[in-house]
């Protein structure tokens, strides 16, 4: 009973739903606010994305004829759910050590697929041919990145021996190596394509909005689009901090601050990226993932097998 | 103030891109070897009349304008402005204006068309694409046909206007009631499409889709692609179509002015002042030296900002965002400039017959020659940073080159003209108000590509930046404006050098108070066809660029899509401008350039 | 207030038609983005489909070929929605009243799908930024 209670505490407010929105919310927040800066605009006020979901909320959804209405509506919750879930995971294996399995790094990395899968699924389902030019790109470029992604987490289970624990790998800092600063890299630039931001991104950047991909969502789905492309720059960061840079510290305190000190970083490095590149065409984008990323990941693999093998913990 | 001479040494690199004035295709000719070459065709002429130095109409009759047209073109040779088609009594009247830049002097062939029951006239258009839209202009609002013409098709009116019914007829009843036939209902509607090229796309119905937004502009320009090369476009316009050539026919001489700034907004000080070239011409007077050098520095000042707005979207297209905003800023300072002069940031409504209406005072001049050193400097500045930067180059050079035949062909005019090296520019071939007694340079670039007008319009802020500061240093004192009594019968053409290019008008009066014709042609109307012949062979990622090169008016460049060979939609505006960027950031990544750096403030 | 109209007024969305306009209101639209005015202070951002706009800014008077798509854009957007006549054309026709092109000003055609259309005036010919940003403001304060 206690412990029924305890994950519904978990997922609905603490590190779940209510926690992950109002933080990815503020953090959407400072990505416009820098971008508008840096163009010697003013930008919006804090609470702008709060404004911006409730709006949706109360606007009426529009559902094009032509789409399959149980996958339109279907598909955002999907997007959603997945994220929370993953948010959840990694608070609590920040936060609770020890509650988590072994195993638990798999499933997150199942569960950062379902955003990207659950956009090509509402696009496809909202039968525009516009929609479908940005579902293709969206595939491919989700094929692009998957794999490099997958083997940066590979690089970090080999440095730390094989541990499949999440909070166990927290305990590690494998960023503090070549080929664990090499997979840091390349797992940062893929996390910056599935938030889909520059240079990776569908989106135009007057409307914020992937062009073609969610253009014909109004509403209250918009708003659950627009809720889960939020959570994700919490769950995704969080993400990295916990695998890369030796997890979010919990205990009040200098580890608490150092905690939220990575993530920053993390998001400061993402917003960087984004303000001071121009966009990417897909093909350039595919072969940047394959073959640049590809290639360092393979090297990185090799290192840090070596350096496992042969206890170099710098390698 | 710097001397000229120190700022000359030290940016060295503007001396390579002012180059000598280009020898033009048409030999150094003047009046008198004009009216000798004319005099050639005077079998088949009914008449020459010349009712100034430099306008001479040839009175023909239909039968022979297409012996006449091909002679002036190609054969003397000239440049193709416009036509007009006119109501007569008795008869159609269709003029074909041409120009002779050497001597600014215009030749008009005046055919007549005597059957009032079909009338007809064979189309010069086989030769000569520049007039391939203004006949099919013609044949929407009087329904004259041209035989022979490759493409007759509706052009300027809605798709929902009634066949046979001719606007600028004088017997047509107005106004004409207009039935919708879309169906109701929400959300997802099939459009029905315009008449489609039936050489190159199979299927006549275009799918559009739910997706609305662009349905209102999507069918402006449709670009036919094999793979990711562009085989031909197809233009629609309509949309601006307000019939103001019409509506100019019931307003007073005085009123129409107002009317026509609001034509385009960007060159709104230059559609008046074409107009107001006309009418003065018809009556004769010449206003006042003070009202002529204000005209002269509204005129710039427009140029100026135009030509930043072109700056702005241009590098908007091609992702530099910061250059899109920081040009922008700069347009702010020369629109408060204006608005202190005229009272509005853009209709200025300053000119009318007889002279201007509002005065720069005298207290002012010091705050505009003020404004006018700030941007000098902002602007050079700019255009080291955009003309050096190797991106720039990669993006631009090579890109949507319209070649020195197609210039001519296509009758372009402007900076699309100018940087395809055809040196046409109206202030210094037909000078108007006091262009004649200042100094500047015109500027000629010969690549025809995007870089080229790039350039172009770059130096032309900075001559324009000279042109007020002489005009402010010499203004005469005097009154500003002449009054004028009443326009004598007559008919007149006028023009102006318009940002885009050449802005004409062509005015006639029957001595009464409204005019009973008045022909207006935007450059844009010549500058967007020849958008075929320089995006035909490029790759959809510069299509956006090649487009905004011509520099239609704003709402233009939204309107494009792109579909294949069986009338699917590939790409939308959206898509399009994301391509023209990412080839941008592709291009960056292959030169290894550092971001354009461009200083704060 | 319902909470509906009061986020509405954080955060509106616009969309920019343009029905046949000379293109001066369209640029001052243009112009409330960039850094002298700034509207994204106010929560008022330009989107690229009428699914998202909360408010339609209409340019031009409405020609005969942009009438029927004019309509089927207000049809596509999400309600609530206001649309925002600007300028003289928009508002009245203006100068190009009388034409034969010209089916009439912006409210005439919304009012013949949806008689209940919120409508605002932004007369001006073209308005200034700042007048556009005051009439969003007015229109504002009256939902």
């Amino acid at each position: 009973m206690i412990e029924a209670l305890q994950n519904v505490f978990w997922i609905l407010i603490f590190p779940g739903f209510v926690f992950t929105i109002v933080l990815g919310l503020v953090a959407s927040w400072i990505v416009r606010k820098v971008s508008a800066l840096v163009q010697w605009r003013v930008g919006p006020p804090l609470f702008q994305p709060f404004y911006d979901v409730m709006k949706l909320m109360g606007k009426e959804t529009l559902i094009p004829q032509d789409a399959q209405r149980t996958v339109f509506i279907v598909a955002p919750l999907v997007g959603l759910s997945g994220v929370l879930l993953l948010s959840t995971m990694l608070g609590v294996a920040a936060f609770w050590p020890g509650e988590t399995f072994v195993g638990d790094i798999i499933v997150a990395i199942y569960l950062m697929v379902l955003p990207s899968l659950a956009l090509i699924l509402g696009s496809s389902a909202s039968a525009s041919p516009h929609a479908t030019i940005g579902t293709s790109r969206e595939m491919k470029l989700v094929m692009g990145y998957e794999l490099p992604l997958v083997l940066a987490f590979i690089v970090v289970i080999i440095k730390t021996g094989g541990q499949l624990n999440l909070a166990a790998i927290a305990e590690y800092t494998p960023a503090l190596s070549i080929s664990g600063m090499l997979a840091f890299l390349a797992a940062l630039l893929c996390v910056q394509a599935k938030l889909g931001f520059v240079p990776f991104d569908i989106a135009e950047s007057e409307t914020e909005v992937a062009s073609g991909i969610i253009i014909e969502y109004s509403g209250a789905l918009l708003a659950v689009w627009k809720l889960m492309q939020a959570m994700m720059l919490v769950a995704l960061p969080l993400f990295l901090v916990m695998v890369f840079l030796g997890g979010f510290g919990t205990t009040a305190g200098w580890p608490l601050v150092c905690g939220i000190g990575k993530y920053i970083l993390v998001l400061v490095l993402l917003i960087l990226i984004k303000n001071t590149n121009p966009r990417l065409r897909i093909d350039q984008a595919m072969k940047f993932f394959w073959v640049y990323c590809g290639i360092a990941l393979v090297i990185a693999v090799i290192l840090a097998s070596i350096g496992s093998n042969y206890g170099i913990n710098w390698l | 103030m710097r001397g000229k001479g120190t700022k000359r040494a030290k940016n060295g690199f503007f001396l390579s891109f002012l180059r000598k004035q280009e020898s033009r295709r048409w030999e150094n000719m003047n009046q008198e070897e004009l009216n000798n070459r004319l005099s050639e065709i005077k079998d088949k002429l009914i008449d020459i009349e010349q009712t100034t130095d430099s306008r001479i109409f040839l009175l023909c009759e239909a039968e022979n304008s297409y012996a006449v047209s091909k002679f002036l073109f190609e054969d003397v040779p000239l440049r193709f402005v416009i036509a007009t088609g006119i109501d007569s009594e008795d008869c159609f009247e269709i003029l074909y204006h041409f120009s002779n830049d050497e001597t600014g002097c215009f030749v008009t062939v005046k055919a007549f068309i005597r059957d009032r029951e079909n009338p007809a006239i064979e189309s010069i258009a086989p030769f000569l694409p520049a007039a391939e839209w203004i006949e099919r202009e013609i044949h929407d609002i009087l329904g004259i046909d041209f035989n022979n013409h490759p493409d007759m098709r509706r052009l300027i009116l809605a798709d929902n206007w009634p066949e046979g019914v001719y606007p600028l007829r004088k017997d047509t009843k107005l106004p004409v009631r207009l039935v919708d036939d879309e169906p109701s209902g929400r959300p997802t509607v099939q459009s029905k499409s315009p008449a489609c090229r039936t050489v190159q796309l199979s299927k006549p119905v275009l799918p559009v889709g739910p997706f609305h937004p662009l349905q209102e502009e999507m069918e402006f320009f449709q670009l036919t692609v094999d793979g990711e090369i562009v085989t031909d476009i197809d233009v629609r316009i309509s949309y601006n179509h307000r019939g103001i050539e019409k509506i100019s026919e019931t307003l007073q001489f005085d009123q129409v002015p107002f009317l026509v700034s609001r034509v385009c907004g960007i060159c709104s000080a230059s559609h008046p002042l074409a107009y107001i070239n006309a009418v003065e011409e018809i009556a004769g007077i010449t206003p006042p030296d003070r009202a002529q050098y204000v005209r002269v520095i509204i005129n710039e000042l427009e140029r100026i900002h135009s030509h930043l707005l072109w700056v702005g979207l241009a590098g908007h297209f091609i992702g530099y965002d910061t250059v899109f905003m920081w040009s922008w800023k700069y347009r702010e300072p020369v629109l408060d400039l204006l608005e202190e002069i005229t009272g509005n940031r853009n209709n200025y409504g300053n000119v009318k017959v007889g002279g201007c209406r509002e005065d720069i005072p005298n207290e002012l001049k010091p705050k505009i020659l003020k404004e006018m050193d700030k941007l000098e400097k902002k602007i050079e500045m700019l255009t080291k940073a955009v003309l050096d930067d190797p991106v720039i180059h990669a993006r631009l050079k090579g890109v949507g080159t319209l070649s020195n035949e197609d210039a001519i062909k296509y009758a372009v005019a402007g900076p699309t003209a100018r940087g395809s090296g055809v040196a046409i520019d109206v202030r210094r071939d037909d000078p108007y108000a006091a262009y004649a007694d200042l100094d500047w340079k015109v500027i000629v670039q010969h690549e025809g590509d995007v870089f080229a007008k790039a350039v172009v319009r770059l130096l032309e802020v900075l001559e324009a930046i000279k042109i007020i500061r002489q005009a402010i240093n010499k203004l005469p004192d005097g009154p500003i404006a002449i009054e004028v009594r009443e326009i004598p019968p007559g008919e007149a053409c006028g023009r102006a050098e318009a940002p885009r290019g050449e802005t004409f008008h062509y005015v006639r009066s029957d001595g009464g108070n409204r005019p009973i014709r008045h022909k207006i042609r935007a450059p844009s109307f010549v500058n967007v066809p020849s958008f075929r012949a320089s995006c035909i062979g490029q790759h959809i990622a510069d299509v956006t660029i090649t487009l905004a090169a011509v520099d239609p008016c704003y709402s233009c460049t939204e309107r494009l899509a792109v579909i294949d060979g069986h009338n699917n939609v590939l790409h939308d505006y959206d898509a399009l401008l994301k391509l023209s960027r990412q080839k941008t950031a592709r291009i960056k990544k292959e030169l290894g350039a550092p971001e354009l750096k461009l200083e704060d403030f | 207030m319902s909470w509906k109209i009061w986020s509405l007024k954080k955060s509106i969305w616009v969309f920019h038609v343009n029905t046949g306009a000379c293109n001066n209101c369209d640029i001052e639209i243009v112009n409330l983005l960039t850094p002298k005015y700034d509207v994204e202070r106010f929560g008022i951002k330009i989107v690229g489909s009428p699914r998202h706009a909360d408010a339609l800014l209409v340019t031009g008077v409405v020609t005969a070929q942009a009438a029927p798509r004019l309509r089927e854009v207000y049809r596509q957007t999400a309600k609530p929605c206001v649309v925002f006549a600007i300028g003289a054309c928009a508002c009245e026709t203006g100068i190009f009243n009388g034409g034969y092109h010209v089916v009439g000003p912006v409210d005439k055609i919304i009012r013949e799908i949806d008689p209940n259309a919120i409508i605002a005036y932004v007369p001006g010919c073209p308005p200034k930024p700042e007048a556009m940003i005051s009439g969003v403001v007015k229109a504002l304060s009256v939902l």
